[in-house]
């Protein structure tokens, strides 16, 4: 009995990976908003491109459309803006030597975290 | 006109009493025995009356558009409704930090008439502690921003409040939200009294639970209610950005929510004292910290007050000198452990300390993306923006994990729990949610596995405490129905943003009088504009049809408003919601041209993301409530 329920959920955990690696690139107008969801309006305080109605939103919205019509990809997209307007413009950081510590720093305190809990519970823990 | 006056004088006077206190306790503490001098008493009332009378003057100065007052003249405006001049009271930075000192005594007089149980010296040095902190806003206040400036001469109108404040949401924001931060510092205070007094235990863990829940539940109120406006008002659809501001209010919330826990064992088993304590002091130290951000200037959001460097510099200062504060008592007194207490893998015990491990994480993770930019901009001048994407990416993939070992540990018995029993109902449930979720991604391709895996952990919790809910029922199986209402709350709170993020729909176009669009299954029409005045704005309305395909019609009224003091144009969202999806339309006008910029969207769930906020608070409540019976 026992070992026929792990089957099936191993089963069942092998069935729903084989259906969700099917990715779907999405229309041309879900691209712009993707895109334009991480970008920051950098006229507006603290809202996305997407959300933002401003001349500036406006203008790269349009700028996106027509680099994404030229065939550029969405890596290649904010590669330009970042040379045009700085990294300020796009919402998630880059992975690079200056970043080390913001991307580094959440696991390193669970890690640290994790070893604390480990060596202080060790002494506490007793199988009854 | 007197009010002015009345409220300065008010000030001036708890300064006073405050330092009275301090002479006092000085002179209580070294008397042996029980009762706690009744001048203590008197000034604790006074100090308490005269900055609620002073809190009072202000709102009554708004109330009466006294615009002698810098802060009334800045802030508001004759033709303004009564409403929205009464919140406009704390809709300013004077305002709102004189409704904080009102709140930090409220909670002191509040402490002193319900902890009669517990030891003098506890109690008296609790009071201590938290007269630090209010003679510290106190003193803030009126140097640097003083609510009762003078103006001469008189001007004779005032300048308005930002329209999108004026909104219900958003006007009983501040104070709820305030509860919940200012609710920390006595938690502080107590703690430090407690750590050196040696009362960190039981009676102490059970004594402050009450702090922590009301605290708990009120800041979780006010998160939602400011995400309830951000999601109607500011006409982009979301409710959450990762906004800084947003941010500094998350951070107090997820402390507290690891104090909550920790507080729970400490009273149950006595264990985890100085963890409870260190816990304590970080949750009031980040709504300090929080308050900083906002008023210091140095934050790029949408909801920061107007900036003055001279505050920043003072709550920094006030903040450090009680970070130093707390270290230094904690090194001296740190709790000390009594015996050894022990327990199995599988206990609550663990599971609690599960739980303050992955909260701390996720705590780390806010903190470091909230102040990381401000830090890099220091260091070599370099602009980044942390959004979104960043928060998604650390947090998501650990939410899985969190949710079972959620569902799993409150299955679980104090001290140690055979494994075995529950072992044959938790497979159950595990294959119930993984059938559950085969059958989503079966119907939705487009599902990345991150989804799929957090739609199972979320049901998988889901589906055990309804199981447990309904074991309640039927054979009155003993549970803690507070613990199951909020988890349940929680765990249908990621469900259903992960539903909605994952399956809302949403497009822009342009519309212009008279033409029609069609969008998924439904047909837009733009049937015409229709004007309105109200008493400080006018607005224009766009009358729109949506048409399903069974030819059901949804009427959608967009407003425009053109708020007159000051001069702003709002866009109000018209939304329609049931209990599967809301569908939100917002319009904006499009300039030098008669078409309008159509924002529509259908966001599944939306409604349940409320409703689970609200599950998790009440679960808070109803603790409080079967605690006092």
């Amino acid at each position: 009995m026992k070992l026929s329920i792990k089957k099936i959920i191993i089963l069942l955990f092998i069935l729903i990976c084989s259906i969700s690696t099917s990715f779907s690139a999405g229309s041309f107008d879900n691209k712009i908003k993707k895109i334009s969801k991480n970008l920051r309006c950098i006229t507006c305080q603290g809202q996305s491109i997407d959300a933002s109605n401003s001349d500036f939103a406006l203008d790269v919205k349009n700028f996106i459309k027509i680099k994404l019509n030229e065939g550029l990809n969405e890596e290649q997209i904010y590669e330009l803006l970042k040379k045009k307007y700085g990294s300020w413009i796009v919402f998630k950081p880059e992975f690079k030597y200056d970043n080390y510590l913001l991307w580094g720093f959440p696991y390193l305190i669970f890690l640290i975290g994790g070893i604390y809990i480990f060596i202080k519970i060790r002494k506490k823990i007793i199988k009854f | 006109m007197i009010f002015g006056e009345l409220g300065y004088y008010s000030l001036i006077f708890s300064i006073l009493f405050s330092i009275l206190l301090f002479f006092f306790i000085y002179q209580d503490y070294f008397i042996k025995n029980n009762n706690i001098n009744i001048k203590i008493y008197s000034f604790c009332f006074l100090q308490f009356f005269t900055i609620i009378l002073s809190f009072f003057s202000l709102v009554f100065s708004f109330l009466l558009s006294d615009f002698s007052l810098a802060s009334v003249f800045e802030n508001s405006h004759s033709s303004k409704p009564m409403f929205y001049k009464f919140s406009g009271t704390w809709g300013n930075h004077e305002g709102s930090l004189l409704l904080w000192i009102a709140v930090l005594s409220s909670f002191l007089f509040l402490f002193l008439l319900n902890s009669k149980k517990d030891p003098k010296k506890y109690r008296l040095l609790t009071i201590f502690f938290q007269n630090i902190l209010i003679l510290g806003f106190l003193i803030f206040i009126i140097k640097t921003s003083n609510p009762f400036e003078k103006l001469i001469p008189i001007p004779k109108e005032g300048l308005g409040l930002n329209p999108i404040l004026q909104d219900p949401a958003l006007a009983i924001h501040p104070p709820i939200l305030y509860i919940g931060y200012v609710g920390s510092s006595i938690i502080f205070s107590s703690s430090l009294a407690s750590m050196i007094v040696n009362f960190v235990s039981k009676i102490w863990a059970e004594s402050i639970k009450i702090w922590v829940l009301i605290s708990w539940i009120f800041l979780t109120l006010g998160i939602m209610l400011g995400s309830i406006w951000a999601y109607y008002e500011l006409g982009w659809g979301g409710f959450w950005f990762w906004d800084p501001v947003e941010n500094v209010s998350l951070m107090p919330w997820l402390a507290l929510t690891a104090l909550l826990h920790s507080v729970i064992i400490l009273a149950k088993r006595n264990i985890f004292q100085s963890w409870t304590v260190i816990l304590s002091i970080i949750t009031f130290a980040l709504s300090m910290n929080g308050t900083f951000l906002v008023r210091s200037g140095i934050l790029n959001s949408i909801h920061t007050f107007a900036n003055d460097p001279k505050r920043g510099i003072f709550i920094l200062s006030f903040l450090i000198f009680l970070s130093l504060l707390s270290l230094i008592i904690f090194f001296i007194y740190q709790p000390q452990k009594k015996g050894n207490i022990f327990f199995n893998f599988s206990s609550k015990e663990m599971g609690i300390a599960i739980n303050n491990w992955f909260m701390i994480f996720f705590l780390s993770a806010v903190l470091i993306g909230t102040i990381y930019p401000i830090l890099l901009e220091v260091i070599n001048g370099k602009k980044i923006s942390v959004g979104p994407p960043y928060y998604n990416f650390i947090l998501t993939p650990f939410l899985i994990p969190f949710l079972i070992i959620m569902t799993i540990s409150v299955k679980m018995d104090w001290i140690r729990s055979s494994i075995n029993e529950k072992k044959k109902e938790l497979l159950f449930l595990l294959i119930f949610a993984l059938f559950f979720v085969l059958m989503i991604s079966y119907f939705f391709e487009e599902i990345n596995i991150t989804v799929l895996l957090i739609f199972f952990s979320s049901i998988f919790l889901i589906f055990s405490l309804f199981k447990d809910f309904f074991d309640f029922f039927r054979n009155k199986k003993k549970i803690n129905i507070a613990q199951i209402i909020s988890h349940f709350g929680f765990g249908l709170l990621i469900f259903s943003i992960a539903v909605c993020s994952t399956f809302s729909k949403e497009i822009d176009i342009n519309l212009k009088v008279g033409e029609s669009i069609k969008l998924y299954n439904y047909e837009l029409k733009f049937k015409d504009l229709s004007m309105k005045e109200d008493k400080n704005f006018k607005s224009i309305i766009g009358n729109f049809n949506l048409v399903e395909a069974n030819g059901k019609i949804f009427y959608f009224n967009p407003e425009l408003r053109i708020y007159d003091q000051p001069l702003i144009m709002t866009s109000e969202a018209n939304i329609k919601t049931n209990f599967f999806k809301d569908k939100y339309i917002v319009m904006n006008n499009v300039s030098g041209s008669d078409y309008y910029n159509i924002r529509f969207q259908e966001k599944p769930f939306m409604i349940w993301i409320w409703i689970a906020s609200l599950l998790i608070a009440a679960g808070g409540f109803l603790s409080i409530i079967l605690k006092r019976n």
